[in-house]
């Protein structure tokens, strides 16, 4: 861990960190002020202005509903962005706990919660995706329960792993000979050294998240309609690709620009954590 | 003369000679056993692989336009008690594995009927209690019933539908109830030819066809749920015919292409809203009348399009079923209940609700049914009516309104006839939870229950109709569902396709691939 | 070697009974009956309880998990509740279209993404490397289902190349390979992204090692440096990289068979899975356990193959 402040200071002297940070400030902005701005009512339906091509009124045209296709892609951002950050949040602390209690009490907890998580790491994240959202239901609570399910055991993989090389370190030994308390242990002592690592990972996943989400909706078992999500926007429009193309590549546009942000962040973090990563 | 050169050259249209592709909205067939099937493309494939004593013709849909099918005639005695039935000679059923094709007699016929009266091997069992069939010799057979049934009943019990298909009865003991269900053998212009799962059926022309030759070698049959697959498939030139979106929308965009068209048919689906007569408020007449006059029928129907939806006034339309009423009679004895907001408002005062009230609704997914609902919604809460929908996908959806989950329940279906329809939504036989046979009375509704049972045991057909009419009146009268539109049919179809019939109607959502059916380059 | 394998697989049964286990019960909590959802609205009370019983629904969870399991063992995975079809011959068709579309796209990717991957590092900081790392940027960020309406758009509708729905016809391969065509290039493109990065990564490290300056200083030609010396460093980040996202590109081939109709294992996942058609469901679940669990079994040894050291220990 040499220089973590240096590294902030490396990770802002980075220009593609910059641009990813720009733009997932201005999505999260626009996402969480989108109430407040002059936008139409995304559920509302206009039936005489169905189809209309993006104009001054609206800019980017409206859907075969006649509802206001920027307010819905905004709106929509509200619903992705919330799913996968907290979602990948709870997975996070959960996994991170898990893996931990796992790695470092070993026995009974480690293969109980390793072999779980092994088994759920067993299927692809989008059809472990589709198995759960079947018990489900659909509904916005429903898919963050589902991606934390989803996201949780790769996060026990990652903290078990760093656990289980933390623990064998003399100021563990240390630690557990004067007998502290295990939240102590964990708070001091691991928490801190696998935490970078956490994070570059948990960055790295919230565009994947967002692309499970997407996909979920889009296959129509995720958020349902009329709530308007990128995967969904994305469905009604592929009908009407050929007269009205901005109802799909609007919503299109914003999942792929959020993912190239938080990847360029993700990226530049790892480059200066780990500057010889090759994944 | 241009009309007869364009009629020439279009009766030369060189034959495409290859099987006709469609797809449909499924995920996969339920059963290819006629007397089982009941998702519109179980039934899709049944009427290109079977066929009834008598038939309604195909682009139809009204039983009274009935005509013979394996049945050159027929003969009703005994006062609506004992049909007579005279079988066409020469009927060919389809060979199957390695067994060659048979003649179809007064056996098959009798086997066949006696299965689908059988509840463990027809799901359409109840709709022949009292029937007994022999024959009386290999091209006669005899059906008596214990109550006299009227005409426009009995037929549809033995027409090309439900438990009307006459099956091949050495093929289904050859077979075994498993093996027919996968390998359907009947006397239709298809025969089975291999399936799929999850992805298609396959069928060949039967040459042998009572009716002649099909135009088309054989027809393949797509599962695809997709509706946006479906319209680029056809788009393409990958698919010949698709199951459209009924929204107006789908329709104007596919007609825009060229080489396409939309054929938009009845009699499609009924959208009703049954209301819990049980639960508070919806007890009280007044509320339910409240709700009936806030609702805008015409507002509904704009925002889906006015030529795949139309105003439903009556609880089943007079204008696909005798005995039902059309909008005109209902206008005409004020039942209509035109949009009033203030007269609402007043009539939930009346109630005791003058600030309003609050309904629990249970609502699929599904976007044909849930946007017209919001719409209602929006509508409702001018008034005061509030409704708090809950949103799941559609099997949930299905258990729960099932169980009384749901203070409204949204429906949208059809049923062959009147008697189905006042029977399996208002008779208390089939209420949801107290029903001896719970089916799809939602409102727990009984105040039709004699005349229902009256229209039964009439054979004369005018005197039934006045009674279905009476029963209609009286549930427009306690209001326990309100009827909202009649939902129409929309399929994609290449101009390549010529039907060779006029489509006008259908009973289910598909379109009959008769041997009529021609495919030009 | 032999050993290595039997060790693995012994491990990987325990997995899979979990696997199963937690799939059977899931399924069974999930709400909303498969005879509701086979029949739909048309469909009568009697019809549906007639259907339940032919489906075997109306039995004790106990006897129908015991007789799933029974079944699993001696390979039998029951019949579809939808249709009544044996499951396996539904797995047996769709398995193929599955494993070629990732094979294909995996081809893609590699042919094309090594020498993008070789030529940007090598090129490091020029146009072309820009390029190239934009390009990765792009596939990395891009939903499969987004690049698989826009090839679609492109190739199958506006100039119509390729055909846009189904697998071709049974038998005839070159109908089969035209309808592969677009799918696996949306895949391909995207595992290209992957390739290429980590090529350029792993290339730039190895480049700056102290046996390719020497091999320079030799006076060996630039190419013959490259590929004769840095290449074969390279694959073991390679191999590795390639096992995660060959389940990557299962997981996205479930969105591009679905966009594409394709017959393949994600359109009954998903099909299964929209009919409540449990005992399918269960059956595709297990065997995309099973493509994951084999994936990571090969990479394993494959590390063995391009990494002795590995090996030896």
């Amino acid at each position: 861990m040499s220089g973590r402040r240096s590294g902030g200071a490396r990770l802002l002297a980075s220009p593609s960190a910059l641009i990813g940070l720009a733009g997932i400030a201005a999505i999260v902005l626009l996402a969480a002020l989108a109430p407040l701005l002059p936008l139409s009512d995304p559920l509302a339906q206009q039936p005489y202005g169905t189809l209309a091509g993006p104009s001054l009124a609206s800019w980017l045209g409206t859907d075969n509903q006649g509802r206001d296709v920027l307010s819905r892609v905004i709106f929509g951002a509200q619903t992705s962005l919330l799913i996968s950050l907290v979602s990948i949040g709870l997975a996070m602390v959960l996994g991170t706990l898990l893996g931990v209690v796992a790695g470092y009490y070993r026995g009974y907890a480690e293969v109980a919660i390793m072999r779980v998580a092994d088994s759920l790491m067993a299927f692809p994240s989008l059809i472990l995706g589709v198995a759960i959202m079947a018990i489900l239901g659909s509904g916005t609570e429903k898919v963050i329960l589902c991606l934390t399910i989803v996201m949780t055991p790769r996060f026990v993989r990652i903290a078990y792993g760093s656990a289980m090389a933390v623990r064998v370190k003399e100021y563990i030994e240390a630690a557990q000979a004067v007998s502290a308390p295990f939240h102590r242990i964990l708070a001091v002592h691991i928490v801190p050294n696998i935490f970078s690592e956490i994070l570059v990972v948990a960055i790295l996943w919230i565009g994947t998240a967002i692309q499970v989400e997407a996909s979920l909706s889009f296959i129509g078992i995720g958020v349902s309609p009329p709530t308007p999500t990128w995967g969904n926007m994305i469905k009604s429009g592929l009908d009407y690709l050929p007269i009205a193309p901005w109802m799909a590549l609007a919503p299109s546009a914003a999942i792929f620009l959020t993912i190239v942000f938080f990847n360029l962040v993700g990226d530049s973090i790892r480059d200066v954590v780990d500057p010889r990563h090759y994944g | 003369m241009a009309c007869l050169l364009v009629a020439v050259t279009l009766s030369t249209a060189q034959a495409a000679d290859r099987a006709l592709r469609m797809a449909y909205d499924i995920g996969d067939i339920a059963t290819l056993d006629p007397h089982r099937g009941s998702s519109h493309v179980d039934r899709a494939i049944a009427d290109m692989l079977f066929n009834g004593l008598v038939r309604v013709p195909p682009g139809q849909a009204n039983i009274s336009t009935v005509e013979p099918d394996l049945a050159e005639s027929w003969e009703v005695g005994d006062g609506g008690k004992r049909w007579v039935f005279h079988l066409r000679h020469g009927v060919m059923f389809h060979p199957w594995k390695d067994h060659p094709a048979y003649e179809m007699t007064a056996d098959d016929v009798v086997f066949s009927l006696e299965k689908a009266m059988d509840p463990k091997t027809s799901a359409y069992a109840s709709e022949y209690d009292g029937f007994t069939v022999k024959a009386l010799d290999r091209y006669t057979v005899e059906i008596d019933t214990a109550q006299p049934v009227s005409e426009t009943l009995f037929l549809a019990k033995v027409m090309n539908y439900a438990g009307g298909f006459i099956v091949s009865k050495k093929a289904y003991e050859d077979l075994g109830p498993d093996g027919f269900r996968l390998h359907p053998v009947g006397t239709g212009p298809f025969m089975f030819k291999d399936y799929v799962p999850k992805e298609r059926i396959s069928f060949v022309a039967n040459e042998r066809y009572f009716r002649g030759k099909p135009k088309l070698p054989g027809v393949e049959l797509l599962f695809m749920p997709d509706v946006s697959a479906r319209g680029i498939g056809l788009r393409t030139g990958e698919l010949d015919l698709i199951q459209g979106s009924s929204e107006e929308s789908w329709v104007k965009l596919m007609r825009s292409y060229p080489g396409i068209s939309v054929k938009v048919f009845g009699p499609g689906s009924a959208s009703i809203l049954f209301l819990n007569t049980k639960s508070k408020p919806l007890d009280d007449i007044r509320v339910r009348q409240a709700i009936a006059y806030a609702l805008s029928r015409q507002a509904v129907v704009a925002a889906i399009g006015a030529e795949t939806a139309t105003p439903l006034y009556a609880p089943f339309p007079g204008e696909y079923l005798p005995g039902g009423l059309t909008t005109e009679e209902v206008r005409a004895k004020g039942l209509d209940y035109p949009t009033d907001i203030a007269k609402a408002k007043a009539l939930l005062a009346e109630a005791g609700y003058p600030d309003g009230i609050s309904l629990d609704v249970v609502h699929t997914e599904l976007a044909v049914m849930l946007r017209p609902m919001e719409n209602i919604q929006a509508q409702l809460r001018k008034a005061g009516i509030n409704l708090n929908l809950k949103v799941v996908d559609h099997p949930t959806f299905h258990s729960l309104i099932r169980k009384d989950a749901s203070q409204i329940v949204h429906y949208m279906a059809w049923r062959p006839n009147a008697d189905v329809f006042l029977t399996r939504f208002y008779d208390s036989s089939s209420d949801i939870t107290a029903g001896s046979k719970p089916d799809t009375n939602f409102s727990h509704y009984s105040g039709v229950d004699g005349l229902i049972a009256e229209a039964k045991a009439t054979t004369d057909a005018r005197k039934q109709a006045e009674l279905w009419k009476r029963a209609s009146v009286q549930i427009l009268e306690d209001l326990p569902a309100i009827p909202v539109f009649q939902g129409r049919v929309a399929m994609g179809v290449r101009d390549t396709v010529d039907l060779g019939y006029d489509l006008d109607a259908n009973l289910a959502f598909f379109i009959p691939i008769t041997e009529t059916v021609y495919l030009s380059d | 070697m032999l050993e290595l394998i039997i060790r693995r697989t012994l491990n990987v049964i325990p997995i899979c009974l979990v696997v199963f286990t937690i799939v059977f019960c899931l399924m069974r909590i999930a709400p909303g009956d498969p005879a509701t959802a086979m029949l739909g609205d048309y469909a009568s009370a009697e019809a549906v309880q007639s259907l339940r019983q032919e489906m075997g629904l109306d039995r004790p969870l106990w006897s129908q998990y015991l007789d799933s399991l029974r079944g699993l063992l001696h390979g039998d995975l029951g019949r579809s509740l939808s249709s009544g079809a044996p499951v396996s011959d539904q797995i047996a068709s769709a398995l193929p279209e599955t494993l070629a579309l990732a094979a294909s796209s995996l081809a893609i990717g590699l042919l094309l993404g090594v020498p993008l991957g070789i030529v940007t590092a090598v090129r490091r900081g020029r146009p072309v490397d820009h390029a190239g790392r934009l390009f990765s940027l792009s596939g990395l960020s891009i939903p499969s289902f987004v690049l698989g309406i826009l090839l679609m758009l492109l190739f199958a509708i506006d100039v119509p190349i390729f055909p846009a729905i189904g697998g071709g016809r049974s038998g005839d391969l070159s109908d089969q390979l035209l309808h592969l065509a677009l799918p696996s290039l949306t895949l391909g493109l995207i595992m290209m992204a992957y390739v290429t990065r980590v090529m350029r990564t792993s290339m730039l490290n190895v480049l700056q090692e102290d046996y390719i300056r020497t091999a320079r200083s030799k006076g060996i030609g630039e190419l013959r440096v490259v590929l004769r010396h840095a290449l074969p460093n390279c694959l073991v980040p390679l191999v590795s990289l390639c096992a995660i996202n060959v389940i990557v590109l299962i997981s996205s081939s479930v969105m591009v068979e679905i966009i594409f109709s394709r017959p393949g294992l994600g359109r009954l996942l998903i099909s299964a899975m929209r009919q409540r058609d449990y005992v399918s469901l269960q059956s595709v679940l297990v065997v995309y356990a099973g493509i994951v669990i084999l994936v990571n079994m090969t990479a394993d040894l494959l590390y063995g193959v391009v990494n002795p050291r590995i090996r030896s220990r």
